[in-house]
């Protein structure tokens, strides 16, 4: 398990913040660090762009939880985990939220010692569940990519009459004189293709 | 029939248009379908969804746009979902700050003049959700590029009028009685109602999984039986919404004063800068049937915006992902048992403020027809 991880906990607006400070001595202890008790408000899209913390820890009952959604929605091309805790100290509920592929990992209690098994299991969990997505995201496009690649080169190979690998050498050069990506220059053939006919 | 689940637990927001889930226990009507709503009050969107993944909650009052990014894996893990019926139209509206009033700004247009000048903050309650559809939809009817030309943030409804007042954003979009609050509060002013963006617009949806509705069909038909009558029973008379205003203003509903609730059901609407009027479109429950109904295109409409924004990265199957998540047989067999209306069609035609019909036959053309997008 990686150390020093960066981790933000939201507070209510008006709460005290003791459990913060008796978090953060459990968590430092444990090798985290707790860079921040951020309260709930208005400001709190602005404090996470600038702390970039790995890991944000929220009660699952607080209104601040869409406010968040709105930075996992806007950074979602690099996600971070989000850790919830709840006080309402059912079993079952954190393997629900798993089983669910919740974006989140309910905690029963917020007590620093219980607390940091439950946030390495979330972020050894959090960082394969990334990797999945990412491949599958990667092999998606790549497919995307080479079926608009195959259909750019059939219609040079019907218009022009080259075999495929000129077409492909064509692709390519015009490729590089434009500054395009070979996808988006594939696109733009069939673009054209499809408003010339 | 055999109720599979008679304990129904429902999540919803506290605003106006949760009204007919609350009113649906309260007057019984649950029970008289063979269930029966337990209520549970919930403080944020990602927590009902959060819910009804982990089956804490069977059901809950929502956006629809929260249940199609989720049934599309934007914002949380994939999962089938399920609307089984549209709670409400209209009653949400867009607030400017009362310094902006100050400063001049009077409309939309003025809005747009300001904007091209300097970034205005907006907030609306959920990125997905149809606060932030309505509020793009307005600002780039005015050629304001709510990406671009705006910042634009998530608020809790609660939360809205302090950051107004602390002049922390400029305005914001979200539902009632949050608007009519800022006008009372002397904070801000209606720039905008959701019913001028779209007269009989959908708004909340009620939502579950579906696995829910394959597990417990014959409790998910009773419910929708239930929500109709109730529904029903709010646009009967202006006598039942005062009724329904005095018990949702309660603590454990919206918890709020009476008074900030009942005008803006009623039709009246002070817009704070002194134009009252009596709305056509006011926040409506049933209208025979025709504001429960899930329309296809209702929800197509949705995806069309969340792809015209970016929300989407790819084109949905539209119709296909909107005849899978929407439950109209299960509908219309709780319309027949309730003697509710049903349309000819699942799709309905609608123009929208800039001009533009909206008839969901060709959601693909029309989500790239706008030329303020991503």
């Amino acid at each position: 398990m990686s150390r020093n991880l960066r981790i933000v906990l939201i507070h209510p607006p008006h709460e005290s913040e003791a459990r913060a400070h008796a978090l953060h001595a459990g968590l430092a202890e444990a090798g985290y660090d707790l860079v921040a008790s951020l309260p709930a408000d208005f400001h709190l899209p602005e404090h996470i762009a600038r702390l970039q913390p790995d890991m944000i820890i929220v009660d699952a009952e607080s209104d601040a939880r869409d406010v968040l959604e709105h930075i996992v929605i806007a950074t979602r091309d690099e996600r971070r985990p989000i850790v919830m805790f709840t006080e309402d100290d059912k079993a079952d509920s954190m393997e629900a939220a798993m089983a669910a592929g919740v974006s989140a990992y309910v905690v029963a209690g917020l007590q620093p010692e219980r607390v940091k098994p439950v946030l390495d299991v979330a972020l050894v969990r959090f960082k394969r569940e990334q990797k999945l997505l990412d491949e599958l995201e990667g092999t998606r496009l790549k497919l995307a990519e080479r079926k608009l690649l195959d259909r750019a080169k059939g219609i040079l190979m019907a218009r022009q009459g080259l075999t495929e690998d000129q077409a492909f050498q064509k692709l390519r050069s015009m490729a590089m004189n434009k500054n395009l990506k070979l996808a988006d220059l594939a696109q733009r053939i069939l673009d054209a293709e499809d408003l010339l006919g | 029939m055999q109720i599979e689940k008679d304990i129904v637990r429902i999540g919803f927001n506290p605003l106006t248009d949760c009204a007919s889930l609350v009113m649906a226990s309260v007057l019984g009507l649950d029970r008289k379908h063979g269930i029966r709503i337990v209520l549970s009050k919930e403080t944020s969107w990602a927590g009902v969804r959060d819910k009804l993944l982990t089956g804490e909650l069977d059901a809950a009052h929502a956006l629809y746009g929260l249940v199609y990014a989720t049934h599309l894996g934007v914002g949380s893990a994939r999962r089938d979902m399920a609307i089984l019926m549209n709670l409400n139209r209209n009653g949400q509206a867009i607030t400017l700050s009362r310094r902006l009033v100050e400063e001049g700004v009077r409309d939309g247009t003025g809005v747009a003049a300001l904007s091209h000048e300097r970034e205005l903050r907006w907030a609306q309650t959920f990125p997905t959700g149809t606060h932030a559809m309505w509020l793009y939809y307005w600002l780039a009817a005015y050629g304001v590029h709510p990406l671009r030309e705006a910042r634009v943030i998530t608020v809790p409804p609660a939360q809205m009028a302090t950051n107004l007042a602390a002049g922390h954003m400029d305005g914001f979009c979200a539902g009632e009685p949050w608007n009519h609050r800022a006008v009372m509060d002397g904070v801000g002013v209606t720039i905008a109602t959701s019913q001028q963006i779209w007269p009989d617009h959908p708004e909340k949806v009620l939502a579950t999984t579906a696995d829910f509705v394959r597990r417990h069909p014959n409790t998910a038909r009773a419910l929708v039986a239930a929500v109709l009558e109730a529904s029903r029973w709010i646009d009967a008379s202006a006598a039942n919404r005062m009724a329904m205003a005095e018990i949702i203003s309660a603590v454990p509903y919206v918890n709020t004063g009476k008074d900030v609730i009942w005008q803006r059901i009623l039709g009246h609407y002070d817009d704070g800068m002194g134009h009252t009027w009596e709305d056509a479109h006011s926040m409506r429950f049933h209208q025979e049937g025709a504001a429960n109904f899930p329309y296809l295109s209702d929800g197509m409409w949705f995806m069309t915006q969340q792809k015209r924004w970016g929300l989407l990265k790819a084109s949905p199957d539209y119709l296909g992902v909107a005849l899978k998540v929407h439950q109209i047989a299960l509908y219309k067999e709780a319309a027949e048992i309730t003697e509710t209306p049903i349309p000819a069609s699942a799709l309905r035609s609608s123009v929208l403020m800039d001009g533009t019909t909206w008839d969901g036959r060709d959601p693909e053309r029309y989500a790239g027809s706008f030329d303020i997008r991503m």
